[in-house]
């Protein structure tokens, strides 16, 4: 079961511990002159295969620019950025979308799905972009552990907040990615709500044997997580297992 | 997957689609209808010039025997061979003035001549005869079968001997109007026992002469292909002539006559451009975070253009059929409107709709290809925050105090610059070209381009005036008596005018030699020479001999008074007073420019003495040359001599040659007796079974507007359309500006502002656009009628005036539509509550 979750690295034999994302005194500067701003200025980071790392911070500490940069959304002003053996800043745009629909999942706060498709296609949306045909067998164990096996013919917008955070989850583990990344995916919901996800998230990842790096503003959420990355004014000021 | 989001993106946007379905069906609607126009006008043209030169075979032998004939007849490349004879032609009054040719003919001899009897057959024995419906109407004979026919006619030219012959009608058709000569079939029988009588064909009027027409298998290159067949056949050096119509010089020529269209396509194109490029610029930008969505989750810029494309693709496969449709519709009822050709039938080439599908398509992809570049583009990270106000970027002034709705409105606008650059330039375009052309067309002045064509209310010539075949009768007896009388007891009649002629030899003096030769510089023999060598061989003789053929006028009331119009003057001055005296004569010039001429004119000098058949005059002035007085027909017939043409008073001339008859009238009737004189006309010339021609400057006008039509029609056709693109641009780009804040207004009317405030702003906005776009349009469309069409309409028969009359009817409409579309859309918007458009996430 565990052995078709695995990243591709694993079943070449390599370390269980080695890092699956390394970041290299990463810095983005927006602006120049009296109005430069730093939003990360000079982060060192490992992220350590299958754990589920929270990156907590105020708002504008610079953890949401350090999730794109991850993502490869945005390009870094200096430093580099490793997933598996991928340097990012390699990449071309065209590329870095190729390598992020297949080695990055995202879930968002709002959780983006395509309105115009139904659950079960958005799920499957990255996978089809890549022309692939997707393994239903292993879908259906997420949509049933994330328990939306009624709605998979239902439209985004006939879901609550919840679900259609739990369709989000789902579609970015279709892929089989190196790593989730996860933007404040409870901002929009309420604390009840909210526990339910962070519970399913932090089930699928251990079942999956899946590496998520999740961001947060809410220590009760980062609580969690295996590992607590604590980010102020672009800099790690704190980082607990 | 992207063709499932394509397809659910497309069914939720139902009020994009419907505009840009329309702009396609709009776009490809003119495309079709200007290829119908330009196909139909093609097919016409060579139809046209078929008619005109009177047979639509590819080559005409004048003179060839029978034998040969059937022996071309054989070869592999000549599909068919028409023979026919002519033996005479017809001499009846009643036919004056349209050439009557009597000939027997073969079937495909009288088919190709568009002449091949529709009614009846060909003549079989000798009294049968086949003619056209314009002889017979000519004659008084009603259409029908087994009528006599009696006609006067001339075999032998050199004996000028009459003859009257009786036939019984056997066939008849439609006259070919477009050509001069109308056929009169006759059998074989009869043909050659005339051509016994004349002791055989006469080689210079060509009477009895066996002809053949040659219809080749295909119709390139024909000179090489006759030559080639005629060297096979051991027939080289037999003389043939090629088809006018089939000439390069047509095909260059057609190709002239499409050039509007070709221009029209541009504008088309063009237009078609602006409006689609526009919904979908609006339609892109509107769902950019949904684009930039996809593109997080792993779409490629190829993929996101796809979704572009295949929705164009969609909107085409509804649009184009149905301008299709409808384009070749309005195409069918405009080709009769715009082409004025005898036979107006309208094309059905698959050019027609393969080009305009095409066109159209090309059209919309062109459209699609920037809004799908920027879809494609859109970078993730803006797309997760994108919104409009993040392209105002440069130069963003600091409000002074409270922000008034007005100034918000203001810079509303400047928010999406390029959206607002494009749609006023949409609209300047349309309404300046419209300007422009309603000012050409209001610039044309009939009064002046009239009085070049006719100089009375009504002309009447006498029947053999423009008998260019035959020749004028100076002693023609139709215009004569009772007409004369009708005219002179019309009501309202205000003044009257006539004009007789008389051909003679006058010598030419050493100074109007002098003058002729000054005149005639090489260049302007040689271009001469290159439309006309004969004309300039006629003056060379006229020069050695000292000698030239002259059409001396007289002349009373209209003309004289028109004459004394100091416009008409190229040498000296014309005195009324001594003029009536007798003593003088004026020389008729060149045409020229109007106005007093530095050099002298190519006749006798101001001051120097004629001798008209042995009389003296002395010539007072030289004046330009005017139609209405000296168009018609030498006496001979054609021209073949170097005529200089001189006027004298009408009393003169009675006193010189008394037993020549009127040759002209010329009458004015005041404006309430117009109508009724044609009617009284009709009737004279109904009742004497006798047509004279008639000008009148009501039929002149007619007529112009006739041959104009098509242009004027075109015209105003493209401004308007280009026109109402605009305006949908303009409704268009202001409904979409209003929908796609919905959140925006949702968030200011949340912090305070008023519904009515609300309403106010968008109505402002509105006003704001249309202003902007009015000020542009009038500032260029005053540039455009002032500089442009007053240059363009220089010179010609027109008065230039200023005028915006276009614009100044579209201002209320353009403002009514600033008010009108965003309160609709505002009340379109009160339906959903504050809360449901807050909580709506882009």
């Amino acid at each position: 079961m565990a052995s078709i979750n695995l990243p591709e690295q694993q079943k070449k034999g390599e370390s269980d511990m080695d890092a699956i994302v390394k970041v290299t005194n990463l810095k983005k500067y927006y602006g120049n002159g009296e109005a430069l701003v730093k939003a990360l200025d000079g982060v060192d980071l490992e992220i350590e295969r299958g754990k589920f790392t929270a990156i907590v911070g105020t708002s504008g500490s610079g953890k949401s620019t350090l999730l794109n940069m991850l993502g490869g959304l945005d390009v870094p002003s200096e430093g580099s950025v490793r997933i598996g053996n991928q340097e990012l800043a390699r990449l071309t745009a065209e590329q870095a979308t190729i390598f992020r629909r297949k080695q990055i999942g995202f879930i968002f706060q709002n959780y983006n799905l395509v309105p115009v498709l139904t659950v079960w296609e958005n799920i499957i949306f990255p996978i089809s972009l890549d022309a692939r045909k997707p393994d239903r067998k292993f879908i259906m164990e997420i949509v049933n552990l994330l328990g939306l096996e009624s709605k998979l013919d239902s439209f985004p917008n006939q879901l609550s907040g919840g679900q259609q955070q739990r369709v989000a989850i789902a579609r970015a583990l279709a892929t089989k990615p190196s790593i989730i990344l996860a933007d404040e995916p409870t901002g929009n919901l309420d604390s009840r709500t909210s526990d339910g996800v962070i519970s399913l998230l932090r089930v699928t990842s251990e079942q999956f044997h899946q590496t998520i790096v999740m961001i947060t503003h809410n220590p009760e959420i980062a609580a969690h997580a295996d590992r607590v990355v604590h980010i102020e004014d672009g800099r790690i000021v704190a980082d607990a297992s | 997957m992207i063709t499932v989001i394509s397809k659910r993106t497309f069914q939720r946007n139902r009020g994009r689609n419907l505009v840009a379905v329309l702009a396609i069906v709009l776009t490809t609607l003119m495309f079709t209808t200007l290829f119908v126009l330009s196909e139909s006008m093609n097919q016409n043209m060579i139809e046209m010039t078929f008619r005109q030169t009177g047979y639509d075979a590819q080559v005409s032998f004048k003179s060839i025997t029978e034998e040969q004939a059937a022996k071309l007849a054989t070869h592999p490349d000549v599909a068919e061979v028409g023979n026919s004879i002519v033996v005479g032609l017809a001499q009846d009054r009643l036919v004056a003035g349209r050439q009557v040719e009597i000939r027997w003919a073969d079937e495909s001899y009288a088919k190709h001549s568009f002449a091949l009897p529709v009614t009846g057959r060909m003549p079989e024995t000798e009294d049968e005869i086949a003619l056209d419906t314009m002889v017979l109407d000519r004659l008084g004979i009603s259409h029908e079968l087994g009528m006599q026919v009696t006609l006067q006619w001339m075999a032998d030219f050199r004996s000028k001997e009459m003859r009257t012959s009786t036939f019984t009608l056997c066939g008849f058709w439609e006259a070919n109007e477009n050509s001069y000569a109308s056929m009169a079939w006759v059998s074989r029988e009869f043909a050659d026992r005339t051509v016994d009588s004349i002791g055989g064909a006469d080689v210079e009027t060509g009477m009895g002469a066996h002809m053949a027409q040659v219809s080749l298998c295909q119709d390139k290159d024909i000179d090489n292909s006759m030559e080639r067949i005629l060297s096979d056949l051991g027939m080289s050096g037999l003389e043939y002539g090629v088809n006018l119509a089939y000439s390069p010089e047509m095909n260059r020529m057609a190709a002239q006559e499409k050039l509007p269209m070709y221009l029209g396509m541009i504008l088309v194109f063009a237009a078609g451009y602006l409006i689609i490029y526009n919904i979908f610029q609006i339609s892109v930008t509107a769902d950019i975070q949904f684009y930039g969505r996809l593109k997080t989750l792993g779409t490629t810029k190829k993929q996101l253009k796809k979704l572009i494309y295949m929705q164009a693709g969609r909107l085409c496969l509804v649009g184009i059929p149905i301008g299709l449709v409808l384009g070749y519709v309005l195409g069918a009822v405009l080709v009769p409107v715009l082409i004025t050709f005898q036979a107006g039938s309208v094309s059905a080439s698959p050019v027609i709709f393969i080009g305009s599908a095409l066109f159209a398509g090309l059209t919309v992809l062109v459209s699609c290809m920037r809004p799908a570049r920027i879809a494609g583009k859109v970078s993730p990270m803006e797309a997760l925050r994108y919104h409009e106000a993040s392209q105002i970027g440069r130069s963003r002034k600091k409000r002074q105090g409270s922000a008034s709705l007005m100034a918000l409105a203001w810079s509303n606008l400047g928010r999406n610059r390029k959206r607002t650059v494009t749609v006023i330039c949409s609209l300047t375009l349309g309404l300046t070209l419209m300007s422009c052309f309603y000012a050409k067309n209001a610039s044309f002045d009939m009064e002046k381009y009239l009085e070049g064509l006719t100089i009375a209310d009504y002309q009447i010539d006498e029947i053999t005036s423009e008998d260019y075949m035959t020749g004028y009768d100076p002693q023609g007896n139709t215009l004569e008596g009772e007409l004369l009388g009708l005219v002179e007891s019309m009501e309202g009649l205000e003044q009257v005018g006539h004009l007789y002629s008389h051909e003679t030899q006058i010598a030419l003096s050493e100074q109007t030699i002098e003058n002729i030769e000054q005149f005639y510089t090489d260049d302007i023999l040689a271009s001469w020479a290159s439309y006309d060598p004969t004309g300039v061989e006629t003056l060379r003789d006229a020069i050695g001999e000292k000698q030239a053929r002259s059409v001396v006028y007289g002349i009373d009331g209209i003309p004289l008074d028109v004459y004394s119009g100091e416009a008409y003057w190229e040498n000296g001055s014309f005195d009324e007073a001594l003029f009536a005296t007798g003593e003088y004569v004026l020389a008729i010039g060149p045409g020229m420019e109007p106005g007093i001429q530095e050099q002298n004119m190519p006749t006798v000098s101001v001051g120097d003495k004629v001798d008209i058949e042995g009389r003296q005059y002395t010539v007072m002035a030289v004046l330009n040359n005017l139609q209405p007085v000296t168009e018609g027909a030498y006496e001979g017939g054609v021209q073949n001599a170097f005529y200089l043409d001189f006027v004298m008073p009408a009393k003169t001339f009675k006193e010189n040659w008394a037993d020549n008859t009127l040759r002209k009238l010329y009458f004015n009737v005041d404006d309430d007796g117009i109508d009724e004189a044609q009617n009284e006309l009709d009737d004279y010339f109904r009742h004497t079974g006798l047509t004279l021609p008639v000008t009148s400057r009501k039929s002149m006008a007619a007529q112009y507007d006739k041959e104009t039509r098509s242009a004027a029609v075109m015209g105003n056709a493209v401004s308007i359309v280009i026109a109402l693109v605009g305006v949908l641009n303009f409704v268009n780009s202001m409904v979409t500006a209003i929908v796609s804040r919905q959140k925006e207004f949702a968030m200011i009317q949340s912090v305070g502002m008023t519904k009515t405030q609300l309403c106010k702003l968008l109505v402002y906005e509105g006003l704001d656009y249309a202003g902007l776009t009015l000020i542009v349009t009038y500032a260029f469309s005053a540039v455009a009628v002032g500089v442009g069409v007053r240059a363009m309409v220089e010179g010609g028969y027109t008065t230039f005036h200023f005028t915006l009359l276009p614009l100044l009817l579209c201002t209320p409409l353009l403002l009514a539509f600033a008010v009108v579309i965003p309160y609709l859309c505002f009340k379109n918007l009160e339906k959903d509550s504050l809360v449901e458009r807050l909580r709506t996430t882009g």
